[in-house]
């Protein structure tokens, strides 16, 4: 018969984690331990306040509820009566308790554990809660110093709408809009500008004629100066004396207005003018006058930008995304460094790799790559300042040349980056999801070298990648020594198999029931002569990451198949655990591999089980079950690595064939167990019972560890308690033992 | 200890097919000549409901409450177990205060709603006090209706109630003031000089082997163990077309929940084809382990035994003047005809010479013990002494 409170426990996790809020979160966690537990009323202690209190009526007895919070007790509730109540710490995060109170009877040891249970997810919920509040104020708190410091900016640069204006233009250039739209965006920004008066932008054409044309024109219609057979009198004029031309229509009758002509240089030439006709006396627009000249000179230069644009891109800018490439990147990169007005003017670099890129085009075509490239140079590019540079350096990576920014702001901008690429992209009719890691180098030095910070944002890349991914990291001088010791090591561990340095040691599975020794753990063991004992913590990510975990894994399974093959003579039900990675997993030939070395050891495949970790099941779903299901139909057993310590979804659980969970040593780790612990690992047994498994207590240290565990009802385990890891030779020892549980090792 | 001897219980049941007359018949019945504080009516939506309540309140008089719902059915002490007839309760006499509330679901929320009906206490001076809800029953997330009342009230006073109910149409009715409403709460704040007891009881049982609810939407079954529930359904009952699984020749559709005291059961009333999911009256919460529930005859009718004598065990040994029933239309269902018939004849037993009434629900509230007070498949039974 299964007990009723584990069942409520996954129910209740999963509608606690779902709160918004932490008012959400406390109402939801009190009423739902009430319900399950059939309590009447509920609270929840933070520090000396009452918050959540259910089932009291208007009347809540906050002086008993706090009383509780320290011991359990008699709750006296007006018109009620007195409640039997018990607080439940909500663990080591958040000093509170999650507190019930029953009318009808006491609780359960059974119950209070629940509880525990109960007001620990409640304490992680919380918990994640307040980080995520705490990024949201921080986060709102930066995008309000930056609308300040952009007001203040605004404000000292005279006109807020000059520099949008100039900012649409820039923009426009920027994605390479066909040139008659950029001179409307020239017009329509100035006609803007000038509160919508009539604007023409009168532009020379090649040839010695230098006859004028209207290139653009905005505002009101039926003007002289706009009309293309006009004499342009005032445009020519501006362009002989280089001059701003302020002058009324009618010198005669001030009604008809002022004409402003300014000049208009291209690539330094005087290229034409801008008009405008404004309704006032020519007295009246010495600020305009200001403005239409300062606006010129930016169109000139945007101008500039838009006519020599083609001719340089082609180049130096990549074809697929318009970007300059990584050569043009480190000219602009290494003149910016030059020209530093003051050699402590922060310059950053960003380096921007995608996560999930090679998927899409691999699944989906290079037509299709090159169309989200497109796009996501599109989106980094818009998360920066015109006057910043942006390149794709090659395949997935790109870079941005941030000037004058601290390291605050240049992170920002990766974060920015980060989110936007985040976003779907709609590609060939479909949403595509795909990620960004970003890294950041900066430097205040004089003598800075651009493909030095550039390949240092590159290792910050690498390492907010492996962080990650979806992260920013800031280069610091560590990650230097850090990146030549990982050669080295991946070096010395190419080698490592060829030179026969791995060893194999095996730690008993033993019967918590009986003590006998049921199967052995292979355990890798990597000895190199210059650095003695690698620990696998540090080379396994590193064969992970160069693919020689595939090799390593299959001698792993050959070599402990042929020893345990040797060791059923005597001990026939002994049976093998083997760690497997990801990267085995899905490993096109792995169920294939496994049968071979099995069949070479002429070990039965009943006898083996492989371990994998949560992470690498939920990882790739698909795939694992795919390559699972194979391996299940050949008779090799499952066991899930390290259960408790990541998603321990149920769903996942009834999906994939797994016939063991491992208690992860982190639920077993202290020398006296307490409730929580208890609570939890008994969740974790029971579980197992309810589906059938056989669960598995990692790192028993002590006696009482295991008796707990014994009591808990859990069939095995594995620590230094029952027995250390050991080496092939001194294992049939071990195995001639009766029981592991009555001999200390 | 005495009863006090001039409050009164009345019911009276009509099956007369006009309206009208049948709401004259049926309080006439009930009032015998008598004023009450509260009179409450509960009918099938196939009357003319408007028309029936009209001839209720020329029975009871002005300034009387009026109160009640659309029913799957009625049963009463007078006429056992009834289809689209009509069962009135009223009850007088000194030492019953009577106050009514009403509030939308449609407005705040379903949790809103119940917290103002809640207020229908508020000012309420009598040692005995009881909420008694009608809700609308067909407007999803009853049990937050329920919290919402719970979460002002408190411990202190008993819920109970049931949720009104409509066969062929898409909405229910309640009724409060001579108005017929739809999508409400109408909360009847009874108090009283003498106790008040609450029974409940089902009669269902597990039937093995659990299953996880391993997707769930508010009210609908996603999943059930990672497979679609309606495949899942479909497979432990033997049945290939959902059409079966709620023919009205078939079982009810029922799981439980796991629970300290039992099981908290919830009715399948629909499936979706398109999604394979299964459509159920309550939120169906993700990750709970459940059973598929059955039922006999034998033990259905023993669980109304079992809530009648709950509710006279809250009386503190005083008799019983009356008994409000909330029998829920699922075990009518599963029960037939005779067997309805069976189930009156049983409470008559439990109770005998007690007037009791009321209406056949869509699901039943009834909070004694804990906080959870919303159910399905149960008989509620509240008594008056």
């Amino acid at each position: 018969m299964y007990t009723w409170s584990t069942h409520q426990l996954t129910e209740y996790f999963t509608a606690v984690n779902a709160s918004a809020d932490e008012t959400a979160a406390i109402s939801l966690a009190v009423e739902r331990a009430c319900e399950m537990v059939e309590a009447e009323a509920g609270a929840v202690v933070l520090g000396d306040r009452v918050h959540g209190a259910w089932g009291f009526g208007s009347d809540v007895p906050t002086k008993g509820i706090l009383s509780i919070a320290r011991a359990p007790g008699t709750l006296p509730v007006p018109a009620l009566g007195d409640l039997y109540a018990v607080p439940s710490a909500l663990g080591e995060a958040i000093e509170g308790a999650l507190i019930v109170g029953r009318l009808d009877e006491p609780f359960t040891p059974e119950e209070r554990q629940m509880l525990q249970g109960m007001a620990q997810v409640l304490g992680v919920a919380l918990r994640s809660i307040r980080v995520l509040i705490d990024e949201r104020t921080l986060r709102a708190e930066r995008e309000r110093e930056a609308t300040e410091r952009l007001i203040l900016l605004e404000q000292a640069q005279t006109r807020q709408r000059l520099v949008e204006t100039l900012l649409t233009i820039q923009r426009a250039i920027s994605n390479r809009k066909p040139l008659p739209e950029i001179l409307d965006a020239v017009t329509s920004g100035t006609a803007a500008l000038l509160g919508g008066a009539p604007v023409a932008l009168i532009l020379a054409e090649g040839g010695r004629g230098r006859r004028l044309s209207v290139a653009s024109t905005s505002g009101p219609e039926g003007y002289d100066f706009a009309d293309p057979d006009s004499s342009h009198t005032e445009a020519r004029e501006a362009m002989a004396t280089a001059q701003v031309i302020v002058r009324a229509v009618d010198p005669h009758d001030p009604a008809w207005g002022t004409i402003v002509a300014t000049p208009v240089r291209v690539t330094g030439e005087m290229a034409g003018a801008l008009v405008a006709q404004l309704p006032g006396s020519v007295d009246q627009y010495s600020e305009q006058r200001e403005q239409l000249a300062a606006f010129a000179q930016q169109v000139s230069l945007a101008l500039t930008d838009a006519r020599t644009v083609e001719a340089v891109r082609e180049a130096h800018h990549d074809p697929v995304t318009g970007l300059p490439n990584r050569g043009l990147f480190l000219k602009i990169f290494n003149r910016v460094l030059a020209s530093r007005a003051a050699l402590t003017e922060p310059t950053s670099v960003l380096f921007i790799d995608l996560d999930r890129f090679k998927a899409v085009n691999d699944s989906l075509g290079h037509e299709a790559g090159d169309q989200l490239l497109a796009a996501v140079a599109g989106r980094i590019r818009a998360c920066v300042r015109a006057s910043d540079t942006t390149a794709r350096l090659g395949g997935d990576e790109f870079a941005v040349l941030l000037h004058n920014s601290p390291v605050d702001a240049a992170t920002a901008v990766g974060e920015r980056v980060i989110e936007t690429v985040k976003e779907p992209f709609n590609i060939a009719g479909r949403d595509i999801f795909i990620g960004a890691s970003v890294g950041v180098a900066i430097t205040r030095a004089a003598a800075a070298n651009s493909d030095t910070l550039l390949s240092n944002a590159d290792l910050a890349m690498y390492r907010a990648k492996k962080e990650g991914p979806g992260k920013v990291v800031v280069y610091e001088p560590h990650m230097h020594t850090e990146a030549i010791n990982y050669l080295s090591l991946r070096t010395d561990l190419q080698r490592a198999l060829q030179e026969h340095e791995f060893r194999l040691q095996y730690q008993p599975l033993v019967r918590l029931d009986t003590g006998e020794t049921a199967g052995v753990e292979a355990l890798i063991r990597w000895h190199n002569p210059a650095r003695g004992l690698v620990s696998p913590v540090d080379f396994i990510p590193i064969a992970e990451e160069s693919g020689l975990i595939v090799e390593l894994g299959q001698w792993v399974l050959e070599t402990s198949a042929a020893q345990v093959a040797a060791w059923r003579r005597t001990h026939p039900d002994l049976t093998l655990n083997v760690n497997v990675s990801g990267h085995q997993l899905v490993h096109p030939r792995f169920a294939a591999n496994v049968t071979r070395a099995l069949a070479v050891a002429g070990l039965p495949s009943g006898a083996v089980t492989l371990e994998l970790t949560e992470s690498v099941l939920m990882s790739d779903p698909d795939a694992a079950v795919a390559s699972l299901a194979s391996l299940r139909e050949l008779g090799v057993q499952l066991s899930i690595d390290d259960f408790g310590t990541g998603y321990s979804s149920l769903a996942y659980l009834r999906e994939l064939p797994v016939d063991e969970l491992k208690i992860d040593r982190a639920f077993i780790a202290r020398a006296e167990l307490t409730g929580e612990d208890l609570a939890l690992v008994r969740t974790i047994v029971e579980l197992g019972h309810i589906l059938g498994l056989r669960v598995v207590a990692e790192g028993i240290e002590n006696a009482a560890q295991l008796e707990a565990l014994r009591r808990l009802g859990c069939s095995y385990g594995q620590g230094y308690h029952l027995c250390r890891p050991s080496n092939p030779a001194d294992i049939p020892q071990v195995l001639a033992r009766r029981s592991l549980t009555a001999v200390h090792p | 200890m005495q009863s006090l001897t001039d409050r009164w219980f009345g019911v009276g049941h009509s099956v007369a097919p006009d309206s009208a007359k049948a709401g004259a018949e049926a309080t006439a019945a009930a009032l015998s000549g008598r004023t009450p504080k509260a009179v409450f009516v509960f009918c099938s939506v196939n009357h003319a409901v408007p028309a029936l309540l009209d001839a209720v309140r020329a029975e009871a008089g002005p300034g009387v409450t009026v109160v009640g719902g659309s029913s799957l059915g009625e049963i009463s002490s007078e006429a056992g177990a009834t289809t689209d007839g009509v069962v009135v309760t009223a009850l007088g006499g000194d030492g019953f205060d009577v106050r009514t509330r009403i509030a939308y679901v449609g407005g705040n929320g379903h949790r809103e709603a119940g917290a103002d009906v809640a207020h229908a206490l508020d000012g309420m001076d009598r040692p005995h006090t009881a909420l008694m809800m009608i809700c609308e029953g067909m407007s999803g997330n009853p049990h937050e209706i329920v919290r919402g009342a719970y979460s002002v009230v408190g411990a202190a006073v008993p819920l109970v109630g049931g949720l009104a109910a409509n066969d062929t149409g898409k909405r229910s009715f309640q009724f409060h003031d001579d108005r017929v409403v739809s999508g409400a709460v109408v909360g009847v704040a009874i108090g009283s000089d003498a106790p008040m007891g609450v029974g409940i009881a089902h009669g269902w049982h597990r039937v093995e082997p659990p299953m996880v609810i391993t997707g769930s939407d508010q009210t609908r079954i996603l999943e059930l163990d990672g497979e679609p529930a309606l495949d899942v359904l479909l497979r432990r009952r033997g049945m290939t077309e959902p059409a079966e699984l709620f023919a009205n020749n078939t079982r009810l559709q029922a799981i439980g929940l796991s629970r300290r005291s039992g099981e908290d059961i919830r009715i399948i009333v629909a499936a979706d084809e398109a999604d394979r999911s299964l459509i159920g009256l309550a939120t169906m919460p993700q990750g709970a382990i459940c059973w598929l529930m059955d039922s006999d005859h034998e033990s259905l009718v023993a669980g109304a035994t079992t809530s009648c004598e709950e509710a006279v065990a809250g009386l503190d040994g005083r008799p019983p003047i009356g008994v409000f029933t909330f029998d829920c239309g699922g075990r009518r269902g599963a029960l037939g005809d005779e067997g309805i018939r069976a189930e009156a004849a049983t409470i008559t037993a439990a109770l005998p010479g007690v007037p009791f009434g009321g209406p056949y629900t869509m699901g039943e509230i009834a909070r004694i013990r804990g906080s959870l007070g919303t159910h399905a498949l149960t008989l509620v039974t509240l008594a008056l002494a």
